[in-house]
């Protein structure tokens, strides 16, 4: 009898899922076991048999589409490691992706993530066309009609409110060139009040750093990484944070270096690591004064790179020797047997690099924090060396670039700050008149702690605290009203702490506007009972083209992969779309040409190289950017230098800075501040900042300068004076003598200056030491304090947090009237948060991918056993975290010994729940992400750094019961 | 040529999951089927170890020895397919299999379990190479193109090998002798510290 | 006696009509359909093609 093959219909029933064969109790994720009933009938597209069986249109692709193969060459959207993507396209459907080989940075390798980007040529679940709230329910308009709605609402609260009444949140997923060009919007329309995720994420090291040695951003690169004889990840969890950089991470391992992480759980890549510190959140400070202690009392101190580079180190031993052995371990939980293993490790094995991310930024110190590891790299001398630096790990894929570009409320894009000054340099690039710019601001000063400031100068509101904006009264904020409208251009808000207060916010807004390929937590989150809400429907990056900056300062430019998915628009388009109605887009588009109603992209990117000198981006031209995307190849993977081809003598990406025209050819800067190179070559030394002198102390470099430079000691910052002193202002040309006159190397358009003093082996910012004493902040020497909410109330009195204070970043801050009060009675479990490796950020658009949602598919808290025990809650069940501020979540509960005992940790990724409810009916029709789950940083408090704003989510308490 | 074989370096394995979610993309393969996993052992702890496990594509394959409808061949250099077509997903495979490598679709044909589906090394089944019943049946044909696993191709880490397993082989030799006498493992020091 | 003959010949002819096509069942030997692709794995073309592509997994 013939064996035959039988057809059957589809059947529906949903069947017990099969166990993993390992079963639970080894893998830590289960997914064998959650294989999809926790979703319920939530029509999973994907979850059709490969068998026999249709598929969904929209999965199907490749079965559908004929046609030749075209390849697009993009990068991920995911992470600043800026992973190469290769996506093969036919007919203008994305059908499948290939390893990118080619490319220094993953050389083919992905992460979950990036091996599922092909998920947003579907988009099965992405915001299709713009919605407005009306009575609850979302309806679909027109483009134009939605532009005009928000236009005219827009000039409404202009005239009755003023400029300041809109806060323009933009994203660190935007293109250098979207994010470029949001900035000057946000100047064009006449406010400060314009912020992005790098506020949440990385301000306080961007901040500390920065005003430690004069740039904040990674100092060498993930590759250089292969180099390094030690590195030390505190606050950093790699493995699922920044998964591609552990292949450089492990090949440096290979090479020989310790891996040395402290972190308050064990983490995956603590896994990985010869040596582990279990260090009590917001503790950081304590630490490296305890590794300070060792080196200093062994001596261990690169005594010749400090006289000769660093200032206020003795201040810094006078802090350190308060921080003995004992005092360490009682304040961190580490035994001091470890601390000082740690040390000698570090001592013993240089060039080492130090790596931390949220796990260190994210506290009311968190400026302290990042300046303490900077101080304790330049006490090793282990900056501006190969395999040394400080290695920061930026979060989003462009979160670099909209930094670099200033979608910050403190600062013009290149960090030129908000003076008159500032402004007047980008007026004369943008050709705008000055005038007419200053007259889109409110006229009027207003509070910035004790000083009265022009609004058009004053720091505007960040996005850490839009919602205070919105719900403190208008005497309180500094600034005419409190806001009124508010833009969520690419940013989630379920990654800023206090939920029910952003849903308060979110419903007293008079505007609401969400640009982004998702609807996001914000769709859901309100109950407003007026209208005045949209979603306007963003593409990804995949679907427009442009640059973007990697953590290791390399830009990339990406292609086109498709043309935009349903309605959806890419960020420069909609730009003009608005700023046609709001009557400015002839200014803001002066020299960008557009073609029908989308900007060029290249004319943006010309732009900005016109203007970007303080950081070098000007560079960096498309032609330039294009070129390292043909040849790839040709780049050396430890040195990221082009070796012969096309490129040859270039660093990949042309990491910042790329001192002046493009035509000058410079090859960008790899590993800052290394003075074994010649300034054209990308070495460099540290920033001249800070002044030549302070207190007596000489502030400029000593017998220390960069291979080759003429001025064989410290200088400062180059002027056109100082060209003339030297007796190099006639190696400009004629031009570029106009251009420079009067000005200096941020301020000189022609770039003559820069080109000038680097002919003569120089470093256009000057030649100075780093300092570690910053005296204009509020802690000159880094110190410890504890955080707002601890439970270690024995150490308050000792380790204090500030005093409340006034119109900080226009808004009233709260620091020692909340750590007076003891939470810890009622609240004793530490929590703290962090990332998981298959979400991204506030999680709406990887919890959307079926491929990666399958993975995570609850929102979980991981505890202890005691603690589980103690509370009787046991593995796998459903639990409530109580925050001290009333924030109350459902979730999970995971009992793991990857946390110590008293400490929690939840990951940020999830939102689409409020106070235990699923708002799954909120979400426009067929919009929900596959996967849903509380808001972590809902049970999160209040708690800012004192310099930046940012946000204390890595150190607060809460308490967990049984649900 | 030796045989193809997959090598999981649990040494540099981070559990990123990047090879599931690649075999997830690049065959279109269901909610509920995973082809690929990743293994942790003692999860959180010293000692914690990642591994990422499919089909093993035995040289003695258990599934092929049992198979009532004997669906499943091998190629010559060791990659083991089957044919959907006779597949009658009576799920003896899965008993038979070490690794866990026979997956069935939830919702399906047959009831509780579909046809069984696994890991194809990236080439196919008999169908056509690269046809379009093919794709739907198997996913893609990577091998005919003269390309490998995508698992392997796209590991984060290079962790995940796959290839001739003479060559894999070499490949991770060389990491072997680089590493030294230190394993990367936590615990190293603890066992062997000096006295 | 010839009739039951002839009759149970037929019969039997009949009975036995559809088994030209039988699957006799020899235990471990493949039934399926025949892959294209096992034969081009025994070309040298393709299986340098595999081999070479291995080293883009190694470090460079």
């Amino acid at each position: 009898m013939k064996l035959t093959k039988k057809t059957t219909a589809t059947n529906n029933e949903s069947t017990s899922a099969l166990n993993g064969v390992l079963g639970r109790a080894i893998d830590r994720r289960a997914f064998l076991r959650r294989t999809g009933l926790a979703l319920g009938a939530g029509a999973i597209a994907s979850a059709l048999p490969p068998a026999m069986m249709r598929r969904s249109q929209a999965q199907a692709a490749r079965e559908m589409v004929k046609g030749p193969i075209e390849i697009k060459r993009s990068v991920c959207t995911h992470c600043s490691v800026g992973c190469g993507v290769i996506a093969e396209v036919q007919n203008g459907v994305w059908t499948g992706q290939e390893p990118d080989f080619d490319s220094p940075l993953n050389l083919g390798s992905h992460c979950a993530k990036g091996a599922s980007v092909r998920e947003h040529g579907h988009g099965d679940r992405r915001l299709k066309y713009p919605m407005k709230n009306v009575n609850g329910k979302w309806q679909r308009l027109s483009w134009d009609q939605a532009i005009n709605e928000i236009g005219d609402r827009l000039l409404d609260i202009r005239a009755k409110h003023g400029p300041d009444a809109v806060m323009w949140v933009g994203s660190a997923k935007m293109s250098n060139e979207g994010a470029y060009l949001y900035r000057k919007n946000a100047a064009l329309w006449g406010t400060n009040n314009v912020d992005h995720q790098a506020r949440i994420c990385h301000s306080t090291t961007v901040a500390g750093v920065a005003n430690t040695w004069g740039y904040g951003a990674m100092t060498n690169s993930y590759n250089d990484m292969h180099n390094s004889k030690c590195m030390f990840f505190i606050g950093s969890n790699a493995a699922e944070a920044h998964p591609i950089s552990m292949q450089h991470v492990l090949r440096g391992k290979e090479n020989g270096a310790k891996l040395i992480v402290a972190d308050p759980r064990f983490t995956r890549t603590a896994a990985h690591s010869d040596q582990f510190l279990r260090l009590r959140p917001g503790t950081d400070v304590p630490l490296i004064y305890g590794l300070l202690w060792h080196i200093f009392e062994n001596g261990w101190e690169d005594k010749e790179y400090i006289r000769q580079r660093v200032a206020f180190m003795d201040e810094i031993r006078a802090e350190t020797a308060k921080w003995t052995p004992d005092v360490v371990e009682n304040v961190t939980g580490i035994p001091g047997e470890d601390v000082k293993k740690a040390a000698q490790t570090m001592a013993e094995h240089r060039p080492g690099t130090i790596v931390w991310c949220m796990g260190g930024t994210q506290h009311t110190i968190g400026n302290n924090n990042t300046r303490l590891y900077s101080v304790l790299q330049l006490a090793l001398g282990n900056v501006g060396v190969s395999g040394g630096g400080a290695n920061i790990f930026r979060g989003h894929d462009n979160v670099q670039g909209a930094t670099d570009f200033g979608i910050l409320s403190d600062t013009l894009p290149g960090y030129y700050g908000l003076s008159e000054g500032s402004y007047k340099h980008w007026a004369r690039v943008w050709d705008v008149d000055f005038d007419w710019l200053k007259a889109r601001f409110d006229d009027a000063s207003y509070a910035n702690g004790p000083k009265m400031v022009p609004a058009m100068n004053l720091p505007g509101i960040t996005v850490s605290r839009w919602f205070d904006g919105v719900n403190e009264t208008d005497e309180n904020v500094s600034q005419k009203t409190s806001l009124k409208a508010l833009f969520l251009w690419g940013h989630a808000i379920n990654s800023q702490v206090r939920g029910a207060e952003q849903k308060k916010a979110l419903e007293k807004l008079d505007l609401v506007v969400v640009v982004d390929p998702y609807p996001t937590h914000t769709a859901v989150l309100p109950d407003r009972d007026k209208e005045g809400m949209y979603l306007l429907p963003a593409c990804t990056q995949f679907e427009t083209y442009g640059s973007r900056t990697a953590s290791n300062r390399s830009l990339q430019w990406g292609e086109k992969v498709i043309e935009p998915l349903f309605e959806s628009l890419p960020d420069h388009t909609i730009m003009y779309k608005l700023t046609k109605k709001l009557g400015y887009s002839d200014q803001l588009f002066k020299h960008i040409k557009v073609n029908g109603e989308e900007p060029l992209v290249e004319d943006i990117t010309r732009e900005f190289n016109r203007g970007m000198w303080t950081i070098g981006y000007t560079g960096q031209s498309p032609e330039r950017l294009k070129k390292h995307l043909e040849n790839k190849h040709t780049f050396n993977v430890t040195t990221l230098k082009a070796e012969g081809g096309p490129c040859d003598g270039e660093t990949y990406g042309l990491p910042w800075p790329c001192w002046g025209t493009p035509e000058m050819a410079h090859p960008g800067t790899h590993v800052l501040y290394d003075t074994s190179k010649p300034v054209a070559e990308g070495g460099l030394n540290f920033r001249a900042r800070f002044g030549v002198e302070y207190q007596g102390v000489n502030l400029l470099a000593e017998d220390s300068w960069s291979k080759g430079a003429e001025i064989e000691d410290g200088y400062p910052e180059f002027t056109s004076d100082m060209l003339k002193q030297l007796g190099w202002w006639d190696d400009l040309t004629e031009e570029e003598k106009v251009a420079a006159e009067g000005r200096n190397w941020k301020t000189d358009l022609s770039g003559g200056i820069q080109r000038v003093a680097i002919k003569h082996g120089c470093a256009p910012f000057g030649n100075a030491k780093a300092r570690c004493k910053v005296w204009n902040f509020p802690d000159p020497i880094p110190v410890h304090r504890e955080p707002l909410y601890t439970s270690r109330r024995d150490l308050v009195d000792e380790y204090p947090t500030y005093e409340d204070r006034k119109a900080f970043w226009r808004l009233p801050a709260r620091y020692g009237s909340i750590q007076a009060q003891d939470f810890s009675k009622d609240f004793p479990l530490i929590h703290t948060s962090g990332r998981l490796v298959e979400y991204e950020g506030g999680g709406e658009e990887t919890r959307s991918n079926p491929w990666l949602a399958e993975l995570q598919q609850e929102m979980f808290v991981e505890i202890n056993p005691a603690d589980a025990n103690d509370r009787g809650i046991k593995d796998d069940t459903w639990v409530w975290m109580d925050g001290p501020e009333g924030g109350v979540i459902k979730l999970k509960a995971m009992i793991t010994n990857r946390v110590g005992r008293g400490v929690v940790f939840t990951p940020y990724h999830f939102g689409g729940w409020f106070e235990g409810k699923d708002l799954l009916s909120k979400y426009p029709e067929g919009t929900h992400p596959y996967v849903r789950g509380s808001a972590a940083n809902d049970a999160f408090t209040y708690g800012y750094d004192s310099v930046t704003n940012m946000q204390e989510t890595k150190a607060s308490l809460c308490q967990i019961r049984p649900a | 040529m030796a045989r193809m074989k997959f090598l999981c370096d649990s040494e540099r394995c981070i559990e990123c999951n990047g090879c599931v979610t690649a075999c997830k993309n690049e065959h279109e393969v269901p909610w509920g089927v995973n082809r690929r996993r990743v293994v942790t052992l003692d999860d959180g702890v010293p000692g914690e170890s990642s591994i990422s496990v499919a089909c093993m594509h035995c040289t003695d394959a258990p599934c092929a020895a049992v198979c009532p409808v004997d669906c499943f061949y091998t190629t010559d250099d060791g990659i083991v397919l089957h044919d959907k077509d006779l597949c009658i997903g009576c799920g003896y495979c899965f008993y038979a299999c070490p690794f866990g490598a026979p997956q069935f679709p939830q919702k399906e044909a047959f009831g509780i379990r579909g046809k069984m589906d696994k890991c194809t090394f990236c080439a196919g089944g008999p169908e056509e190479n690269n046809s379009e019943d093919e794709y739907i049946k198997y996913g893609t044909n990577r091998i005919a193109e003269g390309k490998l696993p995508l698992c392997a191709e796209m590991c984060a880490t290079k962790a995940l090998l796959a290839g001739d397993g003479d060559m894999v082989a070499d490949i991770y030799r060389e990491r072997v002798l680089k590493r030294g006498s230190r394993p990367q493992t936590w615990g190293w020091e603890t066992a062997y510290k000096e006295a | 006696m010839r009739i039951i003959t002839l009759a149970l010949l037929a019969a039997a002819s009949v009975a036995l009509a559809g088994c030209s096509d039988v699957t006799v069942y020899e235990p471990g030997v493949y039934k399926g359909s025949s892959d294209p692709l096992v034969e081009d794995l025994r070309s040298e073309e393709l299986r340098s093609a595999l081999e070479d592509r291995v080293e883009r997994q190694r470090d460079r």
